[in-house]
């Protein structure tokens, strides 16, 4: 099960959080919804990504979809091979300031990724345990001789939790332009558990 | 494929639950009374006050039963009882003190725990004690019933994904066909790019790189034929086509990095790409092409303009069966200087998928807000619509589509004389 930790998380951890806030308000200049991240690789930021729902109409463009496509194409650029690819991905971290989303975390999981530190739970639609825990194999998956082994990905909430909150409390209050305008979509931002 | 086939393609509602044997349901305990029917609506309102029925409104407070003599009993409940099933101590304090004035005489009895969802269950629950039915809230066509129209249009549509998921170099894929129902038109479709053979996705230029290859999909396969697969050259694909006879991403999506490495160095790939993913970006294009450069300010307006869209494309006469397979057209007889209204995402929208999504592609169309999922193949290990997973009933999301499977023969894969081996 995911744990949640403020004090005790390394500075490393905090710095690449804060990363991840400026990439939310990043978003939330742009009028999205400010949820931002960044993939870190042997103490670097290698990749940085913040939703972009609005702009380009498609709502599965969240943080973590930039990011990911971002490191995807730099890495096939310079050559890496499919399996050089895996490699690199179950090496990096991802911070990002909401839980990931049901849809995210299953994409974290394909992808093979090491772990995951995230701001604040996401009740509504989380993927690390708030709904569905797809970074664990101990939810249910079919064992089948035919499905390629699954990776777990461990999993850390609560950090920096009220800043990304609040990031999300002002897009909401200032009116969200793609319709979710009431104070109630924030719910499943602010309530955050452990908190 | 021939119309005689459509005999046997069948449309099956998957619903929100997983099916449970309308006589197992499970059942709650209540403390219940014989009571005088002339007291009947004072107890009720009582009742209603100091013991309502929280978490069971689906259960009515008064039984009716016909004794012999044509004689009428009527009993009410008078609390839920509590879990350890002791008898009459656990009546509250208002309530036993009702039970006294009224001199009534407590007994425990079951009722089902959960509203029906079908009549067949809710004719169950009424053995035990009546309860109240409403069919599925949501109102999304087809949940009751396809019309003999409406499931020739929903086959035509299965049938272009299925072509679809063949028209690869011999290699079957799962394949995604986005449809407006209402006015029976392909807005877009896609098919699984794990290892694209197709132009090289590049974010920056999205805007007019995947314009060009969605037209070029969409040209491919408005020529209403069924692509020549039994000319296809196995040395044109880019690899050994019987280890990737079938490369449905959905079904086994962990599967992308045990891919051999040759295959891949000149051409883009991407683990993410599955078919479902495709159609929504594809579709999130031909909006922005459609309907460019709205500001800010403008912006604000689409969620109130929401609803009269919908309205208005409902309105809007259905077009022939015929035309279903037709290339996509730009909005109709729009007058140049109207600003036609944007629709919200895929609200509205119908996706036509040969395999059931994996968790992934099933949130990515929750966020999309597609309106109903068609598949016609399960997928056992990995399917999040009712095989794994059943997202279509997580009650937190904030959009909820309808979802049904389309039974269809396994022949409809052949591919030039071979079996799928999926």
């Amino acid at each position: 099960m995911d744990s949640h930790v403020e004090e005790g998380c390394s500075s490393e951890t905090l710095t690449f959080m804060e990363l991840a806030i400026e990439q939310a308000k990043d978003a939330l200049n742009s009028l999205e919804v400010p949820v931002g991240c960044v993939i870190a690789e042997g103490g670097k930021v290698i990749a940085s990504g913040r939703n972009r729902t609005t702009e380009t109409r498609n709502a599965t463009r969240h943080a973590e979809m930039e990011a990911i496509d971002a490191l995807l194409e730099q890495w096939q650029k310079s050559g890496l091979s499919v399996s050089e690819v895996a490699e690199k991905f179950s090496t990096c971290s991802l911070y990002v300031t909401c839980e990931p989303c049901i849809m995210c975390a299953a994409a974290l999981s394909i992808l093979g990724i090491k772990e995951v530190y995230y701001g604040c739970a996401n009740d509504k639609f989380g993927g690390c345990g708030s709904i569905l825990s797809l970074h664990s194999s101990t939810s249910k998956l079919r064992n089948s001789g035919n499905i390629a082994q699954r990776k777990d990905f461990k999993c850390t909430g609560g950090i920096m939790a009220l800043e990304a909150v609040s990031l999300l409390r002002r897009f909401y209050e200032q009116g969200n332009p793609n319709g979710m305008n009431s104070i109630a979509q924030l719910q499943p931002y602010m309530m955050h558990r452990g908190t | 494929m021939k119309k005689s086939m459509n005999g046997m393609w069948k449309i099956v509602h998957i619903p929100d639950k997983p099916p449970i044997p309308p006589n197992q349901q499970p059942t709650v305990n209540v403390l219940a009374s014989i009571i005088d029917p002339k007291h009947a609506n004072t107890l009720i309102r009582r009742l209603n006050q100091i013991a309502p029925l929280k978490n069971a409104c689906h259960v009515k407070r008064i039984q009716k039963k016909h004794l012999e003599g044509g004689k009428t009993q009527l009993s009410v409940i008078l609390c839920l009882a509590s879990e350890d099933n002791s008898l009459l101590n656990s009546l509250p304090q208002d309530v036993q003190e009702l039970s006294n004035s009224y001199q009534l005489s407590p007994f425990v009895t079951k009722v089902c725990k959960y509203a029906a969802t079908s009549k067949e269950e809710w004719e169950e629950q009424c053995k035990l004690w009546p309860t109240s039915y409403h069919p599925p809230t949501y109102n999304i066509d087809g949940i009751t019933g396809f019309s003999e129209e409406d499931s020739l249009s929903v086959l035509s549509f299965m049938k272009v994904a299925i072509e679809l998921a063949k028209s690869g170099d011999g290699l079957i894929v799962n394949a995604a066909v986005i449809v407006d129902p209402s006015v029976q038109q392909i807005i877009t479709n896609g098919c699984d790019q794990i290892f694209s053979w197709h132009a090289p996705m590049n974010k920056t230029c999205i805007r007019n790189d995947c314009i060009e290859q969605s037209t070029n999909l969409d040209s491919h396969q408005s020529n209403g034929v069924v692509s020549p697969v039994t000319e296809v050259l196995p040395n044109a694909s880019p690899s050994e086509p019987e280890s990737l006879s079938c490369a449905v991403s959905c079904l086994n999506p962990w599967k992308w990095s045990e891919q051999r490495s040759d295959m891949a160095n000149s051409y883009y790939w991407h683990p993410l790409r599955h078919a479902a993913v495709v159609a929504i970006e594809s579709s999130a294009d031909r909006d922005r092409r459609l309907f460019p450069g709205l500001g800010d300010a403008e912006e604000k307006s689409f969620e109130t303009s929401q609803s009269s869209h919908i309205v208005s494309m409902v309105k809007r006469q259905k077009t022939n069966v015929a035309n279903v397979e037709k290339k996509e057209v730009d909005p109709p007889n729009m007058p140049s200087n109207s600003v036609p209204e944007r629709p919200y995402l895929c609200t509205g929208c119908d996706i036509y998928l040969v395999w059931e999504p994996c968790i992934m592609c099933a949130m990515a169309l929750v966020h999309q807000r597609i309106r109903r999922i068609f598949y016609a193949f399960p997928n056992p290990n990995t399917g999040a619509l009712g095989s794994l997973h059943r997202l279509q009933g997580e009650k937190s999301l904030n959009h909820h589509y309808a979802v049904f499977r389309i039974c269809v023969p396994d022949e409809v894969l052949d591919i030039a004389g071979n079996r799928k081996s999926c």
